[in-house]
Order: structure tokens, then sequence, then C-alpha cells
């Protein structure tokens, strides 16, 4: 495939629907473009990153074997403010743009060029803030801690930065617990005030919004939707959606069709593949997957394919026949210590670490806490989701969505309705990943370094029993 | 004569391609099983299998053709077992080009305090359960055999270069001699594999130069000088290492084991040495610090926040090579320190920048040894490194005024 190669004056955004396969809200397959940037065939995933990185994966294997080709970046992961240096501008904003950089985002995390970046307010999903957020900004979290980001320094960093998408900021809670109808409100009219502000603030801007729609249901949030569809579609200024639950595109359906054209990205952080399907039949385009880098730390190698194979169960002898097969292989396993399979099997893989690595390498790799095994597991778990993107799209474009349908539930029933929980030990967790909400957690991993004195005295003592034994041999 | 400039062996072959007129260095071509490599050379550690973080396509990329692998570690995990059904650390971590391994003694005392030497071998508790375990140099051996390394090292006594009790640095030198006999009895595959002797002798130069004469009549493929980098002056390491290089034939290759600083690697050269291995280059990525001609820079500084040049200007490596050129990244200053010791990948990045300056400079000290420029290249090296010549350091200004060259004398 090749970068587009429409000139940088045309629209900055095209999305084109290549087969409506049902009127409405559903399935569809369409192509997203950006000039200079590789084309993004939909349904389909964008990588999400850390810092500004896809986690363990340097930019020269983003390229060469990351099969993604767009990432979601946060910008919370960019403004800390250093105790030292609380005043300093956030050096992302100072950064030079070059030719193969031509973007401050692109440029400052050395992200290939063919790369499209799709940038949000907060990670994904976001660590809750203690404090909410107030009538013009929102909580976020940064290395150095909490911190309260505008709407103004919000859109401003969008104009500096100049990724190829923004996703407005929207009023989240980010409680696992759906908010209150009050609450719910309070959501739905602010993120519409901010809206406001939001395209007024870029208007003539380059960058392509997509405009988030809230986990709430329609009709607490029809007003802000409704001026979406009838304000900023026919300006142009709007170019997407980004939704927040899948379950309102029904809703959106019936009541606001007009925004129906739009490309549709999913924040929706889905669990697994079938929670993937039943949202791509709801009709959502691209999702974001954070569970993938959570997948590869824990040292899964995903092993499922779309359509699922005719017969499962019988290519392997190990189970038996008809039960469902695993979504991902344990690695950490002693039983692959010997294994020279590819990562993945019987799932033919054509990924970098499949073709060049196997399974006891991984295990070896994993088990010595060598961190090329994260780099080789994202590399092979992208690759394996870019396959059922692909096989998603090839079903689509042969049988429609009902043939979707059908392939969905095969896949249900070949697979396990979970993923293993994977029981190597993880990377080391960062402060700008995780906050402890009233402490007491278990510790993930065993600790790396015992006190003073305490397992220093075991082994004196076994040392002391082998002198024993010595002289009693003698 | 060409013919005197060639050494082969069963699984070796070394071929003497120049020597500074001025000083020992020497430039050479060493063919082991997995392919040539270049002589002097710098091997970066792959402890565990792994060049910490990096693909061994990424290692490839540095220009990398030779890699250590540790035999303690592997022998942990994965264990022989493993190695042996995998067939060998290459299959395991997909390397088509050469490893070398050490035997696991220098494990035994920079890891394990409470090691135990004996003539039999080393009896250690085993770090996984407590139990007592022991490394004899057959063991040391079959463990390597079972690697199929392309270098293997001997199993030699290290005790550390300043231990003040002679008597005990002279047991140590001659078990180590009783120790490569056993060894070499051991090697199930000297047709595949190389055997390396280990000199010792602590910073004894009489006793250096007997244990050389006695390592060189069991006539191994190379030569190590073992024993150096712990802890001790380092006017005395150069000594050892020229006084060894001294009696060496010019016909073998020879390592210095675990020397990773660059003036270390520059004096060394000097000195006659051709191979060195290091932790230190990696290690010192993951801690965020980039090695430059220049001197070592900590990317955590604040000063690199808004640094948008490259790690090093002028450097060839995938991270700093001019944006444009096949394979270069454009990654910044401010991009390393925005992630260092946050996201593994600027360990990545650092380690990466810093293999491929440890074996550039060893690539472009070679150069100015066949062009015979050698010594204005060690000029160079140290007036980049010390902008004030009164600052050199001066153990290094006497150990290459030995070998001809007067770094104050401009």
């Amino acid at each position: 495939m090749t970068v587009d190669q429409e000139d940088s004056n045309s629209p900055s955004m095209r999305f084109e629907i290549v087969k409506t396969l049902k009127e409405g809200a559903a399935a569809r397959l369409g192509r997203i473009a950006f000039a200079g940037r590789l084309p993004i065939d939909t349904p389909n995933f964008i990588g999400f990153t850390s810092r500004g990185a896809v986690p363990h994966v340097t930019p020269d294997n983003a390229e060469k074997h990351l099969k993604t080709t767009a990432a979601y970046m946060a910008l919370e992961d960019f403004i800390e403010r250093p105790q030292q240096y609380l005043k300093r501008t956030p050096p992302i904003y100072q950064t030079s743009t070059t030719q193969k950089h031509p973007t401050r985002l692109h440029s400052f995390t050395a992200t290939p060029p063919s790369v499209t970046t799709i940038l949000g307010a907060r990670r994904l999903p976001a660590v809750p803030a203690p404090m909410g957020n107030t009538a013009n900004a929102v909580s976020v979290f940064t290395s150095t801690g909490f911190q309260s980001l505008t709407t103004a320094e919000y859109s401003s960093a969008v104009e500096a930065l100049q990724p190829d998408v923004a996703i407005p900021l929207a009023d989240l809670s980010q409680n696992t617990t759906a908010p209150n109808s009050k609450r719910a409100l309070r959501m739905a009219e602010r993120t519409d005030e901010w809206a406001v502000g939001w395209f007024s603030a870029l208007s003539g801007s380059r960058v392509s919004t997509f405009a988030p729609v809230l986990p709430i249901p329609y009709s607490i949030q029809w007003e802000y939707i409704s001026r979406l569809a009838e304000d900023y579609l026919p300006t142009g200024q709007l170019a997407g959606l980004a939704l927040y639950d899948a379950d309102v595109l029904p809703d959106l359906e019936s009541h606001a069709p007009s925004l129906l054209p739009l490309p549709r990205l999913a924040l929706t952080n889905p669990p697994t593949p079938h929670h993937i399907l039943r949202q791509i039949s709801l009709g959502i385009d691209l999702f974001a997957l954070p569970f993938l880098n959570q997948i590869s730390d824990a040292g899964l190698a995903l092993s499922f394919t779309f359509p699922a194979p005719e017969s499962t169960a019988s290519t392997t002898t190990t189970t038996t026949p008809g039960s469902p097969q695993p979504l991902a292989i344990d690695l950490s396993d002693p039983a692959h210590a010997t294994s020279l399979l590819p990562l993945s099997s019987p799932a033919s893989c054509d990924c970098y670490a499949c073709a060049s690595h196997h399974r006891a390498y991984v295990h070896h790799l994993l088990h010595a806490r060598e961190m090329l095994g994260w780099t080789l597991l994202q590399i092979h778990n992208h690759a394996v989701v870019s396959a059922f993107f692909a096989g998603v799209r090839a079903t689509l474009a042969e049988g429609g969505a009902d043939a979707l349908e059908a392939a969905a539930k095969r896949f249900a029933a070949a697979y396990d309705a979970e993923f293993p929980e994977g029981m190597a030990e993880r990377p080391r967790v960062r402060g700008y990943q995780y906050k402890s909400v009233g402490g007491g957690e278990p510790k993930k991993n065993k600790p790396a370094w015992g006190k003073l004195g305490g397992e220093e005295d075991g082994i004196a003592k076994a040392m002391e029993d082998l002198a024993v034994e010595e002289k009693e041999t003698r | 004569m060409a013919s005197q400039k060639i050494f082969t062996s069963p699984a070796l072959k070394f071929e003497l391609v120049a020597q500074c007129s001025t000083t020992r260095a020497r430039a050479s071509i060493l063919t082991l099983p997995h392919g040539a490599v270049n002589l002097p050379i710098f091997m970066p550690v792959a402890t565990q299998a792994s060049l910490k973080g990096l693909t061994p396509e990424q290692l490839e990329a540095t220009n990398c053709r030779l890699c250590l692998n540790n035999t303690y570690h592997l022998g942990l995990k994965p264990g022989q077992e493993v190695l042996d059904a995998v067939g060998g650390a290459h299959k395991l971590q997909g390397w088509n080009h050469n490893i070398l391994t050490d035997s696991g003694g220098f494990q035994m005392v920079s890891l394990l305090k409470l090691a135990n030497v004996t003539e039999e071998g080393v009896r250690f508790l085993s770090p996984h359960d407590g139990s007592p375990m022991l490394l004899t140099p057959e063991h040391s051996i079959s463990l390597q055999n079972s690697i199929g390394s392309d270098i293997m090292m001997q199993l030699d006594d290290v005790i550390v270069t300043t231990c003040p009790d002679k008597a005990r640095m002279r047991e140590a030198m001659e078990r180590s001699v009783r120790w490569l006999d056993r060894c070499i009895a051991a090697h199930r595959k000297p047709e595949s594999q190389n055997l390396f002797c280990i000199i010792q002798g602590g910073l004894d130069l009489d006793m250096r130069r007997e244990c050389v004469r006695q390592m060189l009549a069991r006539d191994t493929p190379g030569i190590a000088i073992g024993g150096l980098s712990g802890g001790e002056a380092k006017d005395d390491f150069c000594k050892v290492v020229a006084a060894c290089t001294e009696l060496l034939p010019d016909l073998k290759p020879r390592y210095v084991m675990g020397i990773g600083y660059p003036e270390d690697l520059v004096v060394s050269v000097a000195l006659g040495a051709d191979m060195f291995d290091c932790v230190w280059p990696t290690r010192t990525a993951r801690f965020g610090n980039a090695i430059t001609k220049h001197g070592v820079l900590n990317m955590k500084r604040e000063v690199y926040a808004t640094d948008f040049g490259p790690i090093e200007d002028g450097c060839g490596c995938p991270c700093c090579r001019p944006v444009g050129q096949e394979g270069a990244m454009g990654i910044t200053r401010a991009f390393v320190h925005h992630n260092a010791a946050k996201e593994t990948v600027a360990a990545h990045l650092l380690t990466l920048h810093n293999v491929w300056y440890q074996l550039d400079l060893m690539r472009r000290a070679r150069e100015a040894i066949i062009a015979d420029t050698f010594p204005a290249f060690v000029r160079e090296f140290f007036a980049n490194l010390y902008p004030d010549s009164s600052k050199y350091p001066s153990w290094a200004v006497d150990a290459l005024r030995g070998v001809g060259i007067d770094l104050l004398d401009t």
C-alpha cells in the first residue's frame, strides 16, 4: 500500500463509504484518507500510544512491523509540570518540524509520516480525577500528577500540534458506574458549550474534528447532537464522531440521520473481539484498542482468526472437539518452554515475531523479564488484530451484514468469551498509568528486592548446613 | 607474504590485515562459524539471549555480527535441557551471526558473594532455591557446548585483581591453567566451537607473563586477558594488558574481558588488543545516558527537554542519522528525555545509539590502523572527549606514551 497521493492543499480528510450494506447505523465498508498518510480501510483499529509511543515498540519497528496505520495519542502524556520547572512551556509545543515530520506531534514523537495521528485529551481508560471537571476545564493526569486543562488551552494545543484528527473535550465522569440523570444532563450541557467554543477557536484549521458522543442516553444529549448536525456538519467543520458508547448509534439513526455519513471512531474500550464484532454491526468504523497493550504486557499471544476456522477444535488434539478455543495463548506457561512453533498456531500469522522467532524464545524472555518479550508480543498481537479486521472487511465485502452476523455467531461459539489471565510478570507500572484509589491494592509483581538480612540469612543458613554435610561425609 | 598473515584452526581463521607503524594496534579479520568479523571489535552483551529490548534484526542493523551471551544466566534460564531441545542459543534467539559466551565463572564472583572455589570447581548456592550447586570446568564446557557459541571461554578462577594475598593469586593463576586442560578435555565440538584460554595473574606482571607462557603452550585458537576491570587502577590495567600483548603471538585474536568505556577501548587497541565486551554501554542506556564523542550525556537532564537535535550530531545510528536517509527515525533528545525512565522505548533507542557508537568507534579505529593514521585518530578521540588537554587522564597519557603516542605533544 502507498501513502495517499492527494496534495496537501486538498481537504484534509476524505472519508469514502465504499459499500453500504444496510441502511442506517450498521456495519459498512469505508476508507479514511489523509494527504501523505496511508489510507485506512474500515472497519479497522488504531494503535494506542503511551507518551507518544506504542509501548515497547520503537518508531523503526512500528514502521516496519506494526500492522497499524494510525495512532491515538493523549495530550495529558505531554504536558506534565516537573516540580522544579512549574512554569515551563511543555516542550512539545516548541518542537521544530521537518520535511519528514511536518507537524509538531509527528515530529516530537518521531511517528512515521505514513501514520495518521488522533489526539484526545486523555488516555483510555483515563485515570479518574478526584476533583472532577469544572465549567471550562477538565482534570487530566500527567506523570507529575493531576492538573486542569482548560478548553482554551486544549484547542490551542491542538492548533500547535496539528494532529490529523482531534477529539474535542467531553465532560466525562470517568467512573465505572453510569452517571445519574442530573450529572448526565450537565455532561451534555458542558460538552455542548465546549463544542461551540471549540469550533469557533478552530475555524479554518486543517485538523479534522471528531466530536465526542457521550456515554449517556440520546434523550439527554439530543440538543448537543442536533447542534452538531445543524451548525457544524453543513460548514464542513465536523469530520467525524468519537463515540464513548456504541449503543447510542441506533438513536442517531432515528434522530440525526444526517450524521450517519461521518466516520465513527469508538473510544469504548471493548474488552474482547466479541465486543468489537458487536460494535462493528452497530456501525463503528474505527476502534482505539487499549486492551492490546495490556494483553502483550500480560505475556499473551493472541490466537484468533476471523472468520473462525471451519473446524477449530479438530486441528488440535489437546482439546475435545467442539469446545471453544482460547482467544490467546499464555506464553509464560512452561508448556511452551521448548516449542519451536510460531507465536500463535494453528492460526497462521505473517508478523515479524512469528516469522523470525518461536514460542520458546518469547517464553524465555518473559521468564527472564527481558523487555524484548513484550516488543515481540506487541508486534504479533497488532498483526492478529489487523488480520481480524481484514477478515471482517472481506466477510462484509462478500456477504454483507448478514454474513458478518453469521460469522460473528460462529466466532462466539469457536472461541472463549474472555482472555486468559496471563501468569507472566508485568512490566513495571509507572505513575502516569495508574493511581491507587484508597490504597491497599495487592502488588501485581513479586518484589524484586528483599529485606536486607531476610533472604540473606536463609542463604547463610543453607551454607552452614552444607558445611556440616560436607564434614559428615568426610 | 600473505601466507604468513593467516592463522587457521578448525573453527576459526584469523587474518592480520594491518599493523600500526607506531603503536601495537592491529586490524584483522576473524572468521568464525557464523561469519567474518572485523577486528578490533566491541561486542555488546546480550546477557539472557536478548540485547536489552532490541530485536535481533535491530542489532543486526547496528552492524553487530558478534555478541555475547552469559553462560551462567542461560544455564539458569532457560536451562541446559531447553537449550538442547531448541538446538542452541542461535536458534533460541533467532540470531544467525556469531555468539561468544563466558564461562559463568565471573558471575560467581560478581553476583554470588558466597561462592566457594575448590580444585573441583566453584561451589555456590542456587539463586533459585538456595540449594548447593557446583560449577566445574567440565560442566561449564558442557553448557557452552549446549549453547553452541562460536567462541567459548574456559572456566577460570577469578579473584579481584586488587586482592593482596599473593599466594591466593598464584593459586588462582595456576588453577586456571589446570582448569584449561580440563576444559580442553571436556570440549565435545572443537570443529565448530572455539575455546579461548584466559590469562590470569592479577596485577603481578611476572605472574601474568608466566601465565601467558603456560597458556600459549596449550595452543588455543584465541587468547583472553581476564580478571581485569574489577576496580584496579587504570595504570595497573594498562600495564597488565601491555605486558601480556607483548608476549602474545601476532596471529591469534586477543580479547580483553569486561572493557567498555570508550577511552579504555581506544587505549587497549593501541596496546595491541582486538576484542572487548562490557555491559556498560547498554546498561547506561537504560539509565538514560547517551555515549557521544564528547562524553556521556544524561538525557534525563532538564536541558534536553527542549533540545530538538539528534542524540549526537553526525552519528549514523538509526536514531540520529539525518532524516531522509534510509532507516532514519528522526529521534530528538527531547523525545528521549520525555520518555527516559518512563517508557521502555527510550531505553531501546539509547541502547541502539550506544551500541552503534561503540561499534562505530572500533570501525573507525580499524580504518585508521589500515590507513596507518591511528595515532592521529587517538589524538582526535581524546581532543573531542577533553576540550582541555590538561584534563587528559594521566593513565591514558602514560599508557599511550609507552607505545609511541604522546598525547600532550602537539
